[in-house]
């Protein structure tokens, strides 16, 4: 017996020694992430190269008949008009924010309880609330961006993202049952030594999708790049503050 | 009342930044494919997000005089593309590049312009 239970303990030793060795390293890993803050636009790929990549790579929407049937209905009624949630000062919600927004530029300021992500297109932002600054989503409300919660594994930042609101007015329609989980990593610069940031997305919804939708998003650094604030709602309020004063007969002293 | 010159200049042009246009709502009424140079007096401009408003007064031999209503790229792009505060005002002869509507009545895409002093946002004379 006691030749057999130093037998185990040989065995398992060296895998004590390994663990303990690698907890430290997961550890550092966690405790000094990679910092994604800076402004970034979509990958274009090196200078010159010919055929740059697409915007994101794979991704087939595939809708159930239902989902389907509702955004035909959405196109059928804003179709050739000037109708639309962009035109109405109404950023995209996940996932449109994070794979296009309008080709604008996004900016990410980090710390370490929380990672800012802000779209200029409607100057649309998102919180990724890191390890405890999350909360239980059930307690907040459904919104078009939803709730993220986040946590590191290693170098890559891992976000659930829940609580959407079912959006037809996407290019990516789902219901309220969407889940999106995003995976945010440095990848291979470029050749002149521009970071390039990618995230791999995958959104799965029980009720609109055959299948998830799984595709990687690339951006690239922009360097002296000033991302620029987005007002977009003041021109409505304008044209309702001179409604109200031609209706009052008074100047309107305001430009 | 000095009269403005309306030119018409057919290309297979079609704006870089479009897809920006189409981002925030359909452009199925602006023709991309051609150019059109449109000039006139500045009546009232709006730079604004997601799109301008501009309004033209222009004359032309075959409708005359009357203002025109255009819309176009966000302030921001436009900004990215050179626009400056105060280039312009109301009362100022610009000259504008157009994706004009497609079922012929007034009005269009501004995707450039040129200002009094020849300052160009876009690129007004690449289709010149």
């Amino acid at each position: 017996m006691p030749i057999h239970l130093f037998s185990i303990r040989t065995g398992i030793l060296p895998f004590i020694i390994s663990g303990l060795l690698l907890v430290p390293a997961i550890s550092t890993a966690a405790s000094n992430p990679p910092d994604f803050s800076g402004a970034w636009t979509t990958y274009r790929g090196n200078p010159g190269a010919a055929g740059g990549p697409s915007r994101f790579m794979g991704g087939e929407l595939n809708l159930v008949p239902a989902a389907e049937q509702a955004r035909q209905d959405f196109i059928s009624v804003t179709e050739g008009t000037n109708h639309g949630a962009g035109n109405s000062c109404v950023g995209g919600g996940m996932p449109g924010s994070m794979l296009g927004s309008g080709g604008y530029p996004m900016e990410i300021l980090q710390r370490p309880e929380q990672l800012f992500v802000i779209y200029e297109a409607h100057n649309e932002i998102r919180r990724l609330y890191i390890d405890d600054e999350a909360q239980n989503p059930d307690d907040f409300f459904a919104e078009r961006n939803g709730y993220s919660s986040a946590h590191w594994e290693g170098d890559r930042l891992i976000v659930e993202t829940t609580r959407l609101k079912t959006q037809v007015d996407s290019r990516y329609p789902h219901s309220n049952q969407a889940t999106i989980r995003e995976e945010y990593y440095f990848d291979e610069s470029l050749t002149d030594g521009t970071r390039v940031l990618a995230a791999d997305m995958t959104m799965t919804d029980p009720l609109w999708l055959e299948e998830p939708l799984v595709t990687t998003k690339r951006w690239q650094e922009l360097s002296d790049y000033h991302v620029l604030t987005y007002e977009c709602t003041e021109p409505v309020w304008l044209d309702e503050m001179e409604v109200l004063y031609e209706e009052a007969g008074l100047e309107m002293i305001q430009e | 009342m000095k009269n403005y010159l309306v030119t018409i200049i057919a290309t297979i042009f079609a704006s870089s930044l479009s897809t920006i246009a189409i981002a925030h709502h359909s452009a199925a009424q602006f023709d991309f494919g051609n150019t059109v140079l449109v000039t006139g007096k500045v009546e009232e401009v709006r730079f604004a997000n997601p799109h301008m408003r501009l309004i033209l007064e222009v004359t032309d031999d075959a409708r005359g005089t009357r203002d025109i209503e255009f819309e176009g790229h966000s302030r921001n792009n436009m900004r990215r593309q050179g626009l400056m505060p105060d280039m312009f005002t109301v009362e100022d002869t610009v000259t504008i590049r157009i994706a004009p509507m497609r079922n012929g009545n007034d009005g269009g895409y501004v995707t450039a312009l040129r200002t009094p002093d020849g300052e160009e946002v876009g690129r007004v004379t690449a289709a010149d």
